[in-house]
């Protein structure tokens, strides 16, 4: 038996018939074995396109397609003539199933892991439920399938493939345990811990070692987390970032446990991955681009930051981009709730020049190896899943609208035929009153507009355009029904006529009906086309426009470089050199560099390099960069991890942010490195980093390599939240006494842990777990790992000394240390440094006796001392904060130089390249345009390994420029807006600062608590 | 008993103990505030006012005319320094809120009042007047209406004593137009703008009501604390002080002061009074300029821009002054004569940077008849320092004169100083 039916009117008649396990509710219904889909434009896969092609499935698969399928008997044909098929797409980022509370297994009562945002044990095909209402935003944008999990927690377990579409759940979810997914988003966890995102790299490595050190040894305690993660080790995993740097972040970690990630990311893509290392998997990129702000009032658009504008230009090039550049990456809609807007984003990306092959296999055939299941979907072959959609015409070259979509083999039909062409040109008789109807617009949506004319004499014609009416019809067209309405004011009627009609005639060249008129009577009308509408559809068709001009800068942002800094060779001549050396101060001195490095410094003239740069010193003061010892730009997402008293397993490295624009200000002001601290919430914080400030570069190629580590540790009223209100009573120590034993015991813990490590290296046994925060503060017992700490006052700081010399190690140095003076002969003896403010003070109670002497009479006492900031805007200005130092305690000017350079360089056992002109060392030197201690010393230029990463001159450049891009953006935004595109109102962020006692991942305005 | 000093043998501590009051300054560089400068100046001072200032080698002096004559060798004397805008005095420690006097709880307080908060024997107040500053603007914060400021003297035994000019403005924080929700990571859509226009009304009803207030006849209304601590700002010269710095705001703020016929309107921030150009130098409404050390409020500005405003406020013809409210404003006040400098390398002239913080706020905040700069009649309230005043290096005032009394030069800091270098020495 063959049927031929009209694709589309084929509601829910098929009912598949594998054997289920359901009772059934009813007599059994038979349904056909086979349906054919012919006539079809068929994207088989991304690469293999056919036209007049035949698409065959049974069930819930595909037996075959092609251009000559063979069509077995017990078939209904379904003529798909002018229509195209695509496989369905798959999504990789959902949760569409899933009920929304919390339902992971972890909440910290049962056998689990300790952290309730390490929960690997949640499944998410334990929690799958039919939710067609969810789902169904999918199927309209094209998908029909979804790997969909809890979007909650750092290890947030496996995830399961599932079906859209609201047939059956036991078949509908197709894969449980079918992909692994992380964060570094703690979600609901009730656990204070972690609160910053450092914390949650370390919880995330700690969790890693943990399952390791449980599986290669004898379990001294029963985890379930751990016993479950196992199992689940091999799924495909996948990693949700929340912001540009967060990927690279993930995957050092993915390459430290051998882990292959794919990543979620943020859009940002283009702007910093086609030149970083490879990752250890693919990415998935969203495709939710930014919408253009309402910049209609100057006043507000002044203040929409670069970065936002160019992104907003830039985003819809992503793919494109990373196409460009060999990067295959999958699609998502995460971020993203309407299908018109997913669509019109699509096309935006192909627009931008993406190719369609491109496009489809990011919804297909990619994540359908992503998923290691490229056997059973992404395409339409022969035995995958009958899992497709088909399209009223091409979607992405034209603008095809979804028709209906066929998951696991069964219809949705999202759309209903719209019927038959009427556009047209008619006469219209209406009870013998002839007029002219015109019907335009498109297919679906029909729009009309009637002629009536003035009558002149007795003459009937065609309506010239002087002594014509023009009337908007509105029109419905219900399959053969068609309604029209319109008013008329003419001789024959005046008022609303309404009618309502059945299209006739061979190519429903005629529409009769019933006219209801203006008196009220029902009289008889026809409409006769007299010729068919020539207006084709193809204005619809994609136009690809690569010219848009936006570029991509080194940060993407205000002030960011057109390309990566080079380095050069450089001849300073004639220059005032600040040699922080014996020479001291050498005026008219030629200071050469050569491949990053001090070549030579000197009065004499000398050989120049090949190429080198000459540089006219005359009147101007050349000096190494300034270094800050202790500095809080260029963090994300929290500066400290302040829920437990010892957090020495955080690392601020792990962290660095390079898209700060504090970085660009303080290369205005000499700085060329900096010591980014985490902050003194509590009394053994974390691991700092040291960087140089490369403005460009990316986090990780900031970092100073081969440096030592060093840690923050604090004292005082912050580790003991004196000044954090009255609900901050109870974690331990609340005073300077609980302080002393934080210390000792976490240093106690260290010893046995090492005694433990060192037990087993040499006798063997049982391998002892890997603890990072022991691991840290064994380091420091090692001395491998130096501390600087936050202190203020004499008590603590003579009472810290004593701690590390009965641990038989030194204090390495002292921060803000502002009663410094009063025990810098016992700090000399002990062998500290001390880094304090050069005036502050008045700020809390333990400040109360801070003199801004105390730098003169802590170095008058052999300390070595430093001024730092911890300020971002003080960072630019510590040459003045120096001076300072001449002023209240009468230092040379070259000692006060020291404060700022040398010394530091020392504090951070970095003055073996770093702090002084001395030939071998770096060449991280500022050239002043006058003597850098004055308050009017502006810098010429800076750089940094012999790349200049500030100039005055280019800086005024560079404000040109921004001002230039962001009129560029912003009129082509104007113009959005006038298209009447979706605009959202700007909304200013917070201009915000990490301070030592900044809490969690937000600063305050009110910071001011150092 | 007569002093005659130079500098090579000081001994001030006895002239704070001894305060001679008919005092010869000879032979500085005189720094008017003016913008003017005088060599080898020759400054008389009896009972406290300049009675005199001329130029040594032109006009002669007869020494019996004077118990004190101190020749100065060249060193550099200013007007004492002016620290509008400031809780200095109001606080001490900020993190202790028992020690934080500037902040009253409500929205509309201008009948609440500083100058009997001020604390004139605050140890912070002791390490700013060693600077050079020697006068404040005692400034509440908080609220809409936060209060009335008092203009204060750095030195005295009481408030009484310490005031210069009591009840010299209210101070208005004029709601930002730019406040957005959310933060950096996660900004949330915007809804200010109708808060904006609410807060608006709200502050415009509120003048109405005390315009209303000042204009009737005193038996026809009710005395009203509030209202009538508003009073002087429409009939008299108090100032009204509004805190703003963005292009909204200050042009609303224009808008406002013509139509509420304030007499004496003075915008305190100003980060964007250049924007409105001539509109802003036609409203004579003086800027208050806020901290020069402070960062460029978004991303994309120069990152000079802070450094910038005096020179961009000159050039637009505004007339403005600089001053150093922010974080740790009070013990921060001893550094204004640095924020003054620092603008000088970025376009104004070092005179110029001298008067924004002399003479330019004494003639916003009314007081530049008696103060503000070193001319005849006014109060000798000046310092001599060894070298630039605006400089961190050589700011060493050595003879600070607070209405013509002799300060000591050392404070609290300067002891501990003394005391550990000694321990030191003994050691």
């Amino acid at each position: 038996m063959k049927k031929i039916i009209s694709c589309f009117l084929f509601l829910g008649l098929f009912f598949q018939h594998f054997t289920q396990l359901k009772p059934q509710n009813g007599i059994q219904t038979s349904s056909p074995q086979f349906i054919a889909f012919k006539n079809a434009k068929i994207y088989i896969s991304p690469k293999e396109i056919i036209e007049e092609g035949t698409l065959l499935i049974q069930n819930d698969k595909i037996i075959s397609v092609g251009k000559n399928v063979k069509i077995p008997e017990n078939t209904i044909e379904i003529n798909c003539s002018n229509k195209v098929i695509t496989p369905s797409f798959i999504e990789l980022y959902s949760s569409v199933g899933l009920s929304t509370t919390k339902k992971e297994e972890n909440t910290g009562l049962g056998a689990y892991y300790w952290n309730e945002s390490v929960h690997p044990e949640y499944d998410a095909s334990d929690d799958f439920q039919i939710d067609y209402s969810s789902s169904e935003k999918l199927i309209n944008m094209g998908f029909g399938l979804a790997l969909i999990h809890q979007h909650n927690g750092i290890v947030r377990g496996s995830a399961a493939l599932v079906s859209l579409g609201n047939s059956d759940v036991n078949k509908q979810l197709i894969k449980s345990q079918a992909g692994f997914f992380y964060s570094f988003n703690k979600g609901t966890s009730a656990n204070s811990y972690p609160s910053s995102q450092m914390g949650a790299i370390a919880l995330l490595r700690q969790s890693f070692y943990d399952l390791e050190y449980y599986h290669s040894s004898t379990p001294i305690e029963r985890n379930i987390s751990l016993e479950e993660w196992k199992k689940k080790s091999e799924l495909p995993s996948f990693f949700k970032s929340e912001d540009k740097w967060e990927i690279l972040r993930a995957d050092k970690i993915a390459k430290e446990f051998n882990q292959k990630w794919n990543y979620i990311g943020t859009g940002k893509e283009y702007s910093w991955l086609p030149n970083s290392k490879k990752l250890s998997g693919s990415i998935i990129i969203p495709i939710n681009f930014p919408e253009s702000y309402d910049v209609r009032d100057p006043y507000i658009a002044k203040q929409i930051p670069l970065s936002d504008l160019k992104h907003w230009e830039l985003a819809p090039s992503n793919p494109k981009i990373l196409a460009d550049n060999k990067i295959s990456f999958a699609i998502t809609t995460d971020g993203i709730t309407k299908s018109d807007i997913f669509w019109t984003n699509l096309r935006k990306a192909l627009s931008r020049g993406c190719s369609v092959e491109q496009i489809l296999s990011s919804l297909t055939t990619t994540p359908a190896e992503l998923l290691g299941l490229s056997g059973l979907i992404g395409e339409l072959k022969s035995g995958k899943l009958a899992s497709f959609v088909i399209y009223s015409d091409d979607p992405f070259l034209k603008e095809g609208v979804l028709m209906s979509s066929w998951l696991l083999g069964k219809e949705h039909v999202i759309k209903s035929e719209t019927g038959k062409d009427i556009r047209g040109s008619y006469v219209l008789t209406i009870a013998k009153k002839e007029y002219f109807l015109e019907i335009s617009g498109t297919k679906e949506k029909p729009t009309g507009k009637l002629t009536t004319y003035i009558i002149n004499g007795n003459s009937k014609s065609k309506p010239i355009k002087n002594d014509t009416l023009y009337q908007a019809v509105q029109i419905i067209q219900r399959d053969n029904d068609i309604i029209l309405q319109f008013n008329l004011n003419d001789l024959n009627y005046n008022g609303s006529i309404n009618l309502h009609g059945k299209l006739m005639g061979r190519d429903a060249g005629i529409i009769e009906g019933d006219a209801l008129i203006p008196d009220g009577r029902m009289v008889y009308f026809v409409a006769s086309k007299e010729k068919a509408s020539k207006v084709k559809d193809d204005k619809s068709v994609l136009i690809i426009d690569t010219s848009f001009n936006g570029k991509i800068w080194f940060p993407n942002m205000g002030f960011g470089n057109d390309s990566l800094p080079k380095s050069n060779s450089f001849v300073f001549e004639n220059v005032t050199a600040w040699t922080n050396e014996i020479e001291g101060i050498i005026n008219n001195a030629y200071v050469i560099i050569e491949n990053g490095r001090i070549k030579y410094v000197g009065k004499e003239k000398g050989n120049y390099p090949k190429n080198a740069i000459i540089i006219n010193g005359e009147g101007k003061h050349l000096t190494n960069g300034i270094i800050d010892e202790h500095s809080h730009i260029a963090i994300s997402k929290g500066v400290n991890e302040g829920s437990q008293a010892i957090t020495a397993e955080v690392c601020i490295a792990d962290v660095v942010n390079s898209d700060d624009i504090n970085i660009y200000r303080q290369l205005a002001g000499g700085v060329t490195s900096a010591q980014l601290l985490h902050g003194s919430a509590n009394p053994i914080g974390g691991q700092s980093a040291l960087i140089k400030l490369k403005w460009g570069h990316r986090p990780d190629d900031l970092l100073i390599s081969n440096a030592d580590g060093f840690i923050k540790c604090a004292l005082g009223e912050n580790v003991k939240q004196s000044n954090w209100g009255d609900n901050n009573t109870t974690r331990f120590p609340q005073t300077r006494m609980g302080v002393e034993q934080v210390f000792y015991d976490g240093f106690n813990r260290a010893k046995k842990y090492l005694n433990e490590w060192n037990n087993y290296k040499l006798n063997g046994g049982v391998k002892p777990r890997k603890d990072l925060e022991l691991e840290v503060l064994g380091q420091i017992l090692n001395q491998k790992r130096f501390i600087t700490c936050h202190s203020y006052v004499q008590s603590e700081i003579n009472m810290l000394m004593h701690v590390a010399d009965s641990m038989g190690i030194k204090i390495n140095t002292f921060t803000h240390i502002l009663e410094g003076y009063k025990v810098a002969d016992k700090m000399k003896n002990h062998g500290a440094g001390g880094s304090t403010f050069s005036d502050w003070w008045a700020y809390k109670f333990e400040v109360n006796d801070a003199i801004p002497y105390n730098a003169k009479l802590m170095m008058d006492q052999g300390v070595v001392v430093a001024i730092n900031s911890d300020d971002a805007e003080m960072g630019r200005r510590l040459n003045q904060e120096a001076a300072k130092s001449v002023k209240y305690g009468g230092m040379s000017e070259i000692d006060a130089w020291k404060m700022v350079t040398l010394n530091p360089a020392k504090l951070l056992h970095l003055d073996n390249r770093l702090g002084s002109i001395k030939i071998g060392k770096d060449a991280d030197l500022v050239l002043w345009d006058s003597n850098p201690l004055s308050t009017t010393s502006k810098v010429d230029l800076t750089m940094i390994e012999g790349t200049i990463y500030f100039e005055r001159k280019k800086d005024e450049m560079l404000q040109n420029r921004n001002d230039l891009e962001r009129a560029r953006i912003i009129s082509k935004m104007l113009k959005s807006n006038e298209k009447g595109e979706q605009t959202k109102p700007y909304s200013k962020k917070g201009k915000r600062h990490y301070h030592c006692n900044t809490i969690g991942e937000e600063g305050t305005d009110e910071e001011n608590l150092h | 008993m007569k002093f005659l000093i130079s500098l090579f043998f000081l001994v001030f501590f006895g002239l704070v103990q001894a305060q001679p009051n008919r005092i010869l300054l000879v032979d500085g560089f005189l720094h008017v505030g003016n913008g003017q400068t005088i060599d080898y100046a020759l400054i008389g001072i009896k009972n406290g006012i300049i009675t005199e200032v001329g130029n040594s080698l032109i006009n002669s002096y007869d020494a019996n005319d004077w118990d004190t004559i101190i020749h100065l060798d060249k060193k550099h004397i200013y007007p004492g320094f002016v620290a509008a805008n400031s809780t200095l005095g109001l606080t001490e420690i900020d993190a202790v809120r028992a020690t934080r006097d500037y902040n009253e709880t409500g929205s509309f307080n201008p009948h609440v009042r500083t100058q009997i908060a001020y604390n004139v024997e605050s140890k912070v107040i002791s390490t700013v007047l060693t600077n050079g500053v020697l006068l404040c603007q005692a400034t509440p914060r908080g609220g809409i209406i936060s209060g009335t400021s008092s203009i204060m003297s750095l030195s005295g035994w009481n408030w009484e004593d310490a005031t210069i000019f009591a009840n010299d403005g209210i101070h208005v924080n004029w709601p930002s137009s730019l406040q957005g929700g959310g933060w950096w990571a996660e900004p949330a859509p915007k809804k200010q703008n109708e808060n904006y226009s609410k807060q608006l009304k709200e502050l415009n009803e509120f003048f109405v009501m005390a315009r209303t207030y000042a204009n009737s006849p005193k038996d026809v209304v009710e005395y009203d604390q509030r209202l009538d601590a508003m009073k002087e700002c429409f009939l008299g010269s108090k100032r009204v002080y509004f805190h703003g710095d963005e292009i909204q705001q200050i042009s609303d703020i224009i808008e406002f002061s013509k139509k509420h016929e304030i007499n004496y309107p003075v915008v305190i921030g100003g980060y964007e009074a250049h924007l409105l150009g001539s509109r802003m130098k036609d409203s004579r409404i003086p800027v208050m300029l806020r901290r020069i050390h402070s960062l460029p409020e978004n991303e994309d500005d120069p990152i000079d821009q802070s450094f910038k405003l005096p020179y961009l406020l000159k050039k637009e013809g505004i007339i403005f002054s600089i001053q150093n409210a922010g974080d740790m404003e009070a013990m921060n006040a001893r550094n204004l004569p640095f924020q003054a400098g620092t603008a000088t390398a970025y376009g104004l002239s070092e005179e110029e940077a001298i008067e924004a913080i002399s003479l330019s706020p004494c003639k916003i905040m009314g007081i530049d008849k008696k103060f503000g700069s070193i001319e005849k009649g006014k109060s000798a309230t000046l310092f001599v320092s060894n070298g630039n005043a605006l400089e961190m290096k050589t700011n060493q005032p050595f003879l600070i004169l607070i209405n013509g009394k002799f300060m000591p030069i050392s404070n609290f800091q300067n002891e501990l100083f003394r005391k550990y270098s000694e321990k030191y020495l003994k050691n």
